[in-house]
């Protein structure tokens, strides 16, 4: 126990001291922040340049109904086109002419602009758009109905459905869409972390091996000890990160977000948790159902470390029985570029369970995802990415446990292979060559 | 007494057998040598005293009873490839080690100090590993491994890979720690450093244990009654002589210098009677048995 504690130590110094831990765990929070307000940022950039049209409209009816936003200006002009077009370009500060034929209404094709630089997708679509609102209201109005504008007011309509789970207990609103969002996320982020240090792991193996410190530590400690202390250490350092991670998650939910957010939609997400109903208190505070609950189970604090603590267990399970199949690779091996070949079945899964996640958002309880979800080489990535949902806790409970099983076995095989691949030097092994030392081992 | 008793061991791989019914008896105190070509075994050996490998059959006693794991503590090992962790500063990696063999933290820092002003490197304590050329690597891997003062060290090979200086360096040291009363073990195709401080000797060749001893009674005993002979005077008349009582191996006669001759004595010849031969005809200068070196009989019994 002392021999592994002291390696356990070496592995946990030797990377979590490092300059590049210090880094990516900072960065990477930052990162995701900075990729998910890209788009925000990238829209308020594009588009704030403000332009002017001038409309011929020989129709004289759509001139008066376009409005002018943020971006479009519309100047009504009389006269014809041909001197409108002369004075337009005379016009440094103008964009364009919008000319509009006679018979709109019924042609929707007599619409034309005329630009003196290049257009854009999103302008073209905008100016289309008022158009053919302005042509279908004045075909309406064709047919001669009393009361048209009110009919047409009481007829719109926009439904947001309020979703509610009455299998827990505490009949509490949920965010489909939220749910769904987040399940993705950890997903995605078990997947990067099994594969970043499980091949870390590997690499420290091959490490080892390669220079040889490995015959000069196992003249001292047995084989089992030396594979044992390196994968709790590495385990160590990334459930460091993950807690880190969780640290500022949590802060970021109990404090951060209620510091910067609107009074009105933080006083909606107190009702919703006292158990108020989210339509009517959309309504009062006047703010979008989605944004209420979104932000109700973003600020649910208590929720997301329970979250937090199913997928660390999830964490590291995978991890442990990935680390243990990689650091088997690692010890077959002599350099990295050998090992390739052999890692072939241990991504495989991985990837699969990458792929499955994509089923969620569809059905978090199809057959493929539920079972995914259950065998342990999946699980550790389907079932965090599912657990947003809300799924039954003998699910999680089952699953776990045989994750935990499957890593007793695999690691039980690994110090096998282990025991005899570090002595190995020289030709490549083949999957061959690694089930004999598995059985002779 | 024999610090180190293997009887019988075989191993076997796959595809050969490493080790085949090997015994060896190491005395305590002594400089043992493991000789032998490359792919004899030597090195499987020196892994199943140090428990790395266990033998599929026999035994390794140590101290007279069979040897547990607890031992290892009171073994250091120095493998043929040298290894240390690339990244990990001098200092840092020699206490790791020491702790990994059961000393505590204090004690090893002492007596890494100590070790470390030896050697004049104690300005390498926080330099890492990978900044250290090839031989300041092999000095502090020599530290690492004799530092917990075990009572039996093992090198695989210690001499490749040492300048000439070096080597004369370590060659000391592991006198001296003989001397401080430890055994050890060392596999060598080295064989002038065989010569010069083993006691002992175990030649393997093919995975059996072909020749073990004593250093010097090995050489007599492959010595086989050869002499050489230096002298001034007339060289056919002496050849015919001696001739006439043992075989002449080789004859170079010189007008300038000294003339040299060698011979093989049979066995039931007397020695004195052929030396009073060679004194009645020419002027005798030297008269000497010529003892094989080790490197000899090394080739002869592998070749054998």
């Amino acid at each position: 126990m002392k021999n592994i504690s002291l390696i356990i130590g070496r592995e946990y110094r030797e990377r979590v001291f490092k300059k590049s831990f210090l880094i990516t765990t900072i960065m990477m929070p930052l990162l995701m922040i900075l990729l998910g307000a890209a788009p925000t940022l990238i829209m308020e950039f594009v588009d704030s340049e403000m332009r002017n049209i001038w409309v011929v409209d020989e129709s004289g009816v759509v001139a008066p109904q376009l409005h002018s936003d943020e971006e479009i200006t519309f100047t009504v002009k009389e006269g014809d086109l041909a001197s409108v077009l002369v004075a337009s370009s005379q016009d440094e500060d103008n964009f364009g002419v919008l000319h509009i034929g006679k018979n709109i209404v019924t042609d929707p094709n007599a619409a034309h602009l005329y630009t003196t630089s290049s257009s854009s997708l999103v302008l073209e679509e905008s100016i289309a758009n008022q158009i053919e609102k302005v042509i279908e209201t004045e075909r309406l109005k064709a047919y001669n109905i009393e009361n048209l504008d009110e009919i047409l007011k009481d007829v719109k309509a926009e439904v947001h459905l309020a979703t509610t789970r009455t299998d827990q207990g505490d009949d509490k609103a949920s965010s489909t869409a939220v749910s769904s969002l987040i399940g993705m996320l950890l997903g995605f982020i078990l997947y990067f972390f099994l594969a970043i240090y499980g091949s870390m792991v590997m690499q420290s193996v091959i490490d080892e091996k390669s220079s040889r410190i490995l015959e000069v530590m196992v003249s001292t400690v047995k084989p089992f000890e030396m594979l044992m202390g390196k994968v709790l250490g590495v385990a160590l350092v990334a459930a460091t990160q993950v807690a880190v991670w969780g640290a500022l998650i949590v802060l970021f939910s109990a404090v951060i977000i209620p510091a910067i957010l609107p009074e009105n939609i933080l006083q909606g997400v107190q009702q919703v948790q006292a158990g108020g109903d989210i339509g009517t208190l959309a309504m009062q505070q006047d703010v979008s159902p989605e944004m209420l609950t979104a932000m109700s189970s973003l600020l649910d604090t208590g929720h997301i470390a329970l979250m937090l603590g199913a997928v660390l267990l999830f964490f590291v399970g995978g991890f442990l029985l990935y680390a243990s199949l990689y650091a088997a690779v690692g010890a077959s091996v002599d350099q990295a570029q050998d090992a390739q070949q052999l890692t072939i079945p241990i991504t495989i899964p991985i990837i699969a369970a990458f792929v499955v996640i994509m089923l969620i958002m569809k059905d978090p309880n199809s057959p493929i995802v539920f079972w995914c979800s259950m065998i342990p080489f999946t699980s550790p990535i389907v079932m965090v990415a599912r657990i947003p949902s809300g799924i039954p806790v003998w699910e999680i409970i089952v699953s776990l446990v045989m994750l935990y099983a499957t890593f007793v076995i695999s690691m039980w095989g690994a110090a096998k292979i282990y025991k005899v691949g570090i002595f190995m030097h020289g030709s490549k092994p083949t999957f061959k060559d690694i089930w004999r030392w598995l059985r002779n081992g | 007494m024999n610090i180190i008793t293997a009887s019988h061991i075989t191993k076997r791989y796959s595809v050969h057998t490493a080790l085949d019914d090997v015994s060896v008896e190491i005395p305590r105190g002594s400089v043992y040598g493991l000789l032998g070509p490359n792919g004899a075994g030597k090195t499987t050996l020196i892994r199943t005293i140090t428990r790395i490998l266990l033998p599929d059959e026999g035994e390794i006693c140590f101290d007279g009873r069979p040897i547990k794991q607890s031992d290892i503590y009171r073994i250091g090992y120095m493998p043929e490839e040298r290894g240390l962790y690339r990244k990990m500063k001098v200092g840092d990696q020699a206490l790791f080690l020491a702790r990994l063999k059961g000393m505590s933290r204090h004690d090893a820092l002492v007596a890494l100090k100590e070790w470390f002003e030896r050697f004049g490197i104690s300005e390498w304590w926080n330099k890492r590993v990978d900044d250290l050329s090839k031989g300041m690597a092999q000095k502090v891997q020599f530290i690492v491994t004799v530092l917990h003062k075990p009572e039996l060290l093992i090198f695989d090979e210690p001499f490749s890979g040492f300048d000439p200086i070096n080597a004369n360096i370590l060659k000391e040291e592991i006198l001296r720690l003989r001397n401080e009363g430890a055994t050890v073990i060392f596999s060598t195709h080295n064989m002038s450093s065989v010569e010069e401080i083993c006691d002992h000797i175990t030649l393997i060749n093919k995975s059996k244990n072909i020749l073990s001893g004593k250093v010097d009674d090995i050489r007599r005993a492959h010595g086989g009654n050869i002499f050489s002979v230096q002298y001034k005077g007339e060289s056919s008349l002496l050849t015919e002589r001696v001739g006439a009582i043992c075989e002449i191996l080789e004859s170079e006669p010189s007008n300038t210098s000294l003339s040299t001759l060698k011979v093989h004595i049979p066995r039931n010849e007397d020695i004195r009677s052929v030396v009073a031969t060679i004194n009645d005809t020419v002027e005798l200068h030297q008269f000497a048995e010529t003892i094989p070196s080790m490197n000899d009989i090394f080739i002869q019994a592998v070749r054998s």
